[in-house]
């Protein structure tokens, strides 16, 4: 994942400014053809973190352990493929 | 009557005690008293409102019941007060169910009350009210400390029994609209003695684990009992508490519980609690669209805003001003063709004076009958140059290049082919007429019908002025 961008949450904040300073207008060519690529970039990044999760099912015990649920509990097979 | 006092003194009389007369210590009263009233009375229950209610270190409650014309004290045991379900406070009207005591030390009779019931309100439904009313005025129920659902909960907490409707319900929902979805269970128990703890300490527990953004907690419907866990304070508090935002899904949508007024949302059931966290997440993306899309339309507009400005800037001063300007040099190449043909016409008046006197001092000096003849010819050509001059004129602004080569061939120069020169100053400013015009060593140049030659003059002679005696050589 790009180096440059930290997590989630601040990628849709540093989107949500990208936006607001492009629809205000008023820079240069450059740099606003510079902010849409990082605003796509940053986009792109949102999404896949969305869609990336993967399913899994634990359960945390009363001694602080997180386990893997029984698969009975997911309604059908529990994490599903790989780990 | 006697006078008492007239009566001898108690020592001097010997008064026997009456047959029946028992003397008691106060202990011995005070049992006895102690052995009427708990024995005559038995259970009891008895209606008041309470006043200088106090609990003590100890755990015992202590307080009076009173109601307009009299006042009991009364004391409940902490094993007792252990059940109450709501807190015991002054001002409350109450039914105390009890035994009655008398307190030997103090010589006081007391209500034992083991159990006590609000009068109006169920004592669940007091309880209920008064935590409401306390945690409210602790401001734990502010709009302010309600915090949003995490769009994207990297695992999300839920805690519940496994045994109980509401874990299934909520795995279907997030299963079915989010399939991969991470979640955390931590089980407990949600009904009963000690339910309270076991979910207050499961919500500090799964707070703290990382990567849990959002907790459900919650359970299926029940009676009012099932789901007073939900009512009392250490969930409450633990909810408060809890790091990151907690759904609340306890019992049906009609059910509001203490958890519910903490909890960040409250939803219905426990499925509307699955559908929120999710739809948290799916409003996200589609927020996430609307960021793109505004971003590409701010790109465009950007663009198209320049593209606009470029334009204007154009047909201020730019590219669109191009025409202006070619209709400017326009006018400028018809002025210039003007004064050009003004200039012609000049040149052209100027070489037939010219010739004029050329051919005039040619006349005037005689040189002969062959001059005579070529003047008819001379003065023929002169008459055609014109006509010929004149409809070239008239078409030289149309045909501008080629008329000034054409105007050469045209010149009445075009006699030099016949032999005759025409000499010009050194600066060809004018042309010679006098040979006293020139000093040796000027340079002259002569016209010739093919060329020119640049000539210094070796010296000068003038001959007659009026006509030349001899022939001379045409210089």
């Amino acid at each position: 994942m790009d180096p440059t961008i930290k997590d989630f949450e601040s990628a849709v904040a540093e989107l949500d400014g990208i936006v607001k300073t492009l629809e205000e207008g008023d820079l240069a060519l450059e740099k606003s053809l510079e902010l849409y690529e990082r605003g796509v970039q940053l986009a792109r990044f949102c999404h896949s973190k969305l869609e990336g999760a993967e399913r899994r099912i634990e359960l945390l015990n009363e001694r602080g352990e997180i386990k893997d649920a029984p698969p009975a509990l997911g309604l059908g097979p529990g994490p599903a493929g790989t780990k | 009557m006697t006078d008492l006092f007239s009566q001898p003194f108690e020592e001097d009389r010997q008064t026997p005690a009456p047959l029946d007369r028992r003397i008691v210590t106060v202990s011995q009263l005070t049992a006895s008293i102690r052995g009427l009233l708990e024995s005559g009375f038995g259970d009891v229950w008895v209606e008041g409102e309470i006043s200088n209610c106090r609990l003590w270190n100890t755990g015992h409650l202590y307080f009076t019941l009173k109601d307009g014309g009299a006042q009991i004290k009364a004391v409940m045991y902490r094993s007792a007060v252990r059940y109450l379900k709501f807190k015991a406070e002054d001002g409350l009207r109450v039914i105390a169910r009890g035994r009655i005591g008398v307190y030997e030390p103090k010589g006081e009779y007391q209500i034992l009350c083991d159990h006590l019931q609000p009068q109006g309100l169920g004592a669940l439904q007091l309880a209920f009210e008064q935590l409401k009313k306390r945690l409210q005025a602790e401001g734990l129920f502010e709009a302010s400390r309600k915090r949003a659902l995490p769009a994207l909960p990297a695992r999300i907490g839920i805690v519940t029994s496994l045994d109980g409707a509401a874990l299934g319900d909520i795995i279907k929902v997030l299963t079915r609209r989010h399939p991969n979805t991470h979640l955390v269970i931590r089980p407990t128990r949600v009904q009963g003695d000690g339910a309270a703890a076991e979910i207050a300490d499961a919500v500090r527990a799964i707070g703290r684990v990382p990567g849990v953004h959002v907790v459900i907690v919650g359970r299926g419907g029940g009676s009012a009992e099932d789901l007073w866990p939900f009512n009392q304070e250490p969930v409450a508090r633990a909810i408060a508490a809890c790091p990151v935002p907690v759904v609340t899904a306890v019992g049906h949508e009609v059910d509001f519980t203490i958890a519910d007024f903490v909890a960040d949302v409250r939803a219905p059931t426990p499925s509307a609690a699955a559908e929120m966290v999710i739809a948290a997440k799916e409003e996200f993306s589609a927020r996430l669209d609307r960021q793109e899309r505004r971003l590409r339309a701010a790109m465009a507009s950007g663009l198209e805003r320049r593209r606009t400005r470029l334009h204007l800037l154009g047909s201020r001063r730019g590219l669109a001003g191009f025409p202006a300007r070619l209709a400017m040099s326009g006018r400028h190449a018809a002025e210039l063709t003007h004064q050009l043909r003004d200039a012609m016409l000049n040149a052209r008046t100027r070489r037939e004076r010219e010739l004029r006197t050329l051919a005039l001092r040619l006349e005037a000096r005689d040189l002969g009958r062959r001059l005579a003849a070529i003047r008819g010819r001379l003065e023929g050509a002169t008459g055609r140059l014109h006509a010929g001059m004149a409809r070239r004129v008239d078409r030289a602004s149309a045909r501008l290049g080629g008329t000034v080569g054409r105007l050469e061939s045209l010149s009445p120069l075009a006699v030099l082919g016949r032999g005759y020169a025409v000499c010009w100053n050194g600066d060809r400013s004018s042309i010679l007429r006098r040979a006293s015009g020139v000093a040796a060593g000027d340079r002259v140049h002569v016209t010739l019908h093919d060329g020119e030659l640049h000539c210094s003059v070796e010296s000068t002679e003038s001959t007659d002025t009026q006509i030349p005696s001899r022939s001379s050589r045409a210089s």
